[in-house]
């Protein structure tokens, strides 16, 4: 029953869809366009989404092993939570998720469009196109409700389309997947990360309704600037979340591995962050109008090429990828976007551009393109990185991988340009700055930036890119602070409400220096936990002691147990200071196993102000120990650092101006 | 006119530079995959870092202090490994692994192994292993 209702809601928001792409076309060409004719599709489309969602969840609650994603995703001794989480676990299941929440996205956009706004129209129109495409991969080939209609060994053997037919249900599911139910950051990491990935669909589309209209100016981007920012600070954060999940459950001892996986949400991130910037550059001056519609055809497509990658088993190894069905559809998609956008970018962009020339490359805007060509270079090197093992197999030469030296030795002058443009950006005028005018306001964060510097070398540091980001860091993070010194001048109030006024006054200005101090400390944090790591490989038997970078660790004695859906097999371990005497902490490094493979050893840290100290088990514990330590300095600022930048983002799109200054800007528009 | 082409011709050559940067670090810092059967027959001894992949040969380890003796194969030719260096948690008998290191026409000698997830939150080595199973079933 399940099945057939969700099933049919999949081919009603199809359906729902199509009505959606005509509907809105017609009456964006229309003599006089009726925006509410596009209301019922939407939120039909909304609806049978949202049913279609509710249905699989209610499958997987309720143990219904006839459908075989339930069998595969989930058992009946999964906790709840992780059979709620379950429903995005895999390739079908996510696609529903995807498909609730751009159909979520198309509901809030269609609320923003006017009676007669044209613009609007098309672009709910290219929007039903891309929901079109995803409705209809969920109706054929990664349909969710697939059922089982015949058993092989107890699991399900043969599948069926149509939900109709006489099915069978093995006697209990395979369960979800170890590596997801091993910690509940696996269970909101990909919904953050689609509402990023999908988000992205809203500024695409204005930009193609924009070239297909032919508008010129800068309505599609004003229109689309919250999405943008939205859908960026959620891909920031998905994307720190599963940073933070390898840390905590992988055991390797890392957070990001330059994983083809990882690379798929950084490239359109990237890309994103530079589309972000150089918007702000059109909203200002005029300037970069192409070239912000290229950014945002790229940041789309870059979604698209995420989703191939991780989805299509392309990563694995490319002969997979004729293995599953979704692949050759998502890479037809892909070329679908790409060239028909950039078709219509070379048709019809001059329509939409016009390009007032740079007055001097010494001002903010000049700022701007640095960080515009830093950024945009480095997602080409993280594209080539990520796509040259994959090209060079399928030309059928040798398999290879890319070490992270590649990205390491990019990443550190990438890292130095941004920050200086981060540091002298903001405080440099637009059209031409005057070194009198900039100087001033860099010079005092330039000697703090260099204090610190000294400092770090002063307590022992001494890797020249670590002491490098931390001058620039600081730099970046004292010359915001001096602007706002400067800004409160011009403020009434006591300094707490002072700032909480003048944060307000501009908040994308000062979310962008938010989140511009969160990526100064997130910088930092990395130079220190990479930088200056330590890493060490401990035996200990049983009551023995060892001492590792400045801490005694005791071995007190294995622990195992079981729990309701997994075995425990654990080593109580003390962690105590340098003396072997004061105890800090216990520590419990373990290896899950769950009803299915692979067993997950999830390291145990003990987060301090200055450092964490990690451990992982590297065998199975019994009367002695084999321990992976390691030392990462200042892991606590890195998860800091980065949800401060999210922060930013959040509050450049929601913090309320004063409702005097909203006025008072409202009747400049009007004027 | 001139002037027009240096619009393009500037931008286009520093691409070009970038890109030839970019492509010169790549090939610095490739690792090349192989099997037991092709480190025998195709490939030459040499101080480069290569990956070799296959299933641990059930029986054949051993370790000596910090170091670990193990055989892989490909289901045709087995090759001995020398590893030195953190054995990842999920190692086991009859398992697929990747590791990374140098051959000396002999054996393989490895600092690093590897347990990496792909998107399927499966080991990645597993689903290597199943694809060269595969590839030979196919040949």
């Amino acid at each position: 029953m399940t099945a057939t209702i969700g099933l049919l809601a999949i081919l009603l928001a199809t359906a729902a869809s199509l009505v959606l792409i005509v509907r809105a076309w017609r009456q964006a060409t229309a003599a006089e366009p009726d925006a509410s004719r596009v209301r019922t599709p939407v939120l039909v489309m909304l609806s049978s989404a949202a049913v279609a969602f509710l249905m699989l969840e209610a499958a997987i609650i309720n143990d219904n092993f006839s459908l075989s994603y339930v069998s595969a995703n989930s058992s009946t001794t999964t906790p709840l939570i992780f059979k709620l989480a379950g429903a995005w676990a895999a390739l079908e299941g996510s696609i529903v998720l995807w498909g609730l929440v751009l159909a979520l996205l198309v509901y809030f956009v269609s609320r923003s469009v006017l009676t007669n706004d044209r613009l609007g129209l098309t672009a709910i129109a290219v929007m039903g196109v891309v929901s079109l495409f995803w409705f209809g991969l969920m109706a054929t080939v990664a349909n969710p409700f697939e059922v089982c209609t015949e058993l092989v060994g107890g699991a399900c053997g043969q599948t069926s389309w149509l939900p109709f037919v006489h099915t069978v249900a093995p006697i209990d599911g395979i369960g979800a997947n170890p590596l997801l139910q091993n910690h509940i950051l696996m269970a909101i990491h990909p919904p953050m990360l689609y509402i990023g990935y999908v988000g992205f669909t809203a500024p695409f589309a204005f930009a193609i309704a924009a070239m297909i209209r032919g508008e010129q100016g800068s309505v599609w981007l004003e229109r689309t600037r919250r999405w943008s920012v939205i859908a960026w600070a959620f891909l920031g954060f998905g994307m720190l979340l599963g940073a933070w999940w390898s840390y905590e459950v992988l055991g390797w001892g890392g957070y990001w591995g330059w994983d083809p996986v990882e690379n798929a949400a950084l490239l359109p991130f990237l890309v994103a962050t530079a589309f972000i910037h150089s918007a702000v550059v059109q909203r200002r001056r005029g300037m970069l109008q192409a070239w912000n519609l290229i950014l945002v055809i790229a940041t789309f497509s870059l979604t698209i090429v995420g989703t191939f990658l991780t989805r299509s088993g392309t990563i694995i190894s490319v002969h997979s990828f004729t293995q599953s069905e979704v692949g050759p559809i998502l890479l037809g998609f892909l070329l679908v976007v790409v060239i028909s956008s950039l078709a219509l970018f070379a048709w019809r962009s001059h329509l939409v551009s016009s390009a007032p020339r740079l007055d001097s490359i010494a001002s903010r805007e000049g700022v701007f393109l640095l960080n515009n060509l830093v950024l945009t270079v480095f997602a080409l090197a993280v594209m080539m990185g990520t796509m040259y093992p994959v090209i060079l197999e399928a030309m059928g030469r040798a398999r290879v991988s890319v070490s992270a030296p590649y990205y390491n030795r990019v990443t550190i002058p990438v890292a130095f340009l941004l920050l200086l443009a981060m540091g002298i950006g903001p405080v440099t005028p637009y059209r031409l700055a005057r070194p009198a005018i900039v100087w001033p306001r860099i010079a005092t964060p330039i000697v703090v930036g260099l204090v610190a510097g000294a400092f770090a070398v002063l307590i022992g540091v001494h890797s020249i890119p670590v002491v490098l980001l931390v001058v620039l860091g600081v730099f970046v993070i004292a010359t915001i602070a001096g602007e706002l010194v400067r800004q409160l001048a011009k403020v009434e109030g006591s300094r707490p409400v002072a700032i909480g006024r003048l944060l307000r006054r501009d908040p994308g200005y000062w979310g962008g220096q938010i989140s511009h101090i969160g990526v100064a400390v997130l910088a930092i944090a990395i130079a220190a936990s990479s930088g200056l790591a330590l890493r060490e490989q401990v035996n200990l038997a049983k009551g023995e002691s060892a001492t590792v970078g400045g801490y005694c660790l005791v071995y007190v004695g294995p622990n195992s147990r079981t729990e309701p859906n997994r075995q425990v097999i654990g080593a109580v371990l003390s962690l105590r200071g340098a003396d072997c005497e004061r105890e800090i902490g216990t520590l419990e490094p373990v290896f899950n196993s769950y009803a299915r493979p692979p067993a997950v050893a999830t390291p145990s840290v003990h987060t301090g102000l200055t450092e964490d100290f990690f451990v992982a088990l590297a065998d199975v514990p019994g009367d002695d120990v084999s321990l992976k330590v390691m030392i990462f300095p200042l892991m606590w600022l890195l998860w800091t650092g980065g949800m401060i930048a999210v922060a930013g983002g959040i509050w450049a799109v929601y913090a309320r101006k004063p409702e005097r200054l909203r006025r008072a800007q409202k009747v400049e528009v009007d004027a | 006119m001139i002037r027009r082409y240096w619009k393009f011709l500037v931008p286009a050559v520093l691409l070009l530079g970038v890109i030839a940067v970019l492509l010169v670090n790549l090939s610095n810092n490739l690792v090349y995959f192989h099997t037991p059967t092709e480190l025998h027959h195709e490939v030459a001894p040499s101080a480069d870092r290569l990956r070799l992949g296959g299933q641990v040969v059930a029986g054949t380890v051993t370790t000596e202090g910090n170091t670990l003796f193990l055989t892989v194969t490909d289901g045709r030719e087995t090759l001995d490994v020398i590893h030195s260096g953190v054995v990842p948690q999920l190692f086991d008998e009859g398992q697929g692994v990747i590791v990374e290191g140098t051959w000396d026409g002999s054996k393989f000698h490895s600092d690093t192994m590897l347990i990496r997830h792909d998107e399927q939150y499966r080991t990645e080595d597993n689903e290597i292993y199943d694809t060269i199973n595969h590839e030979l079933e196919e040949s």
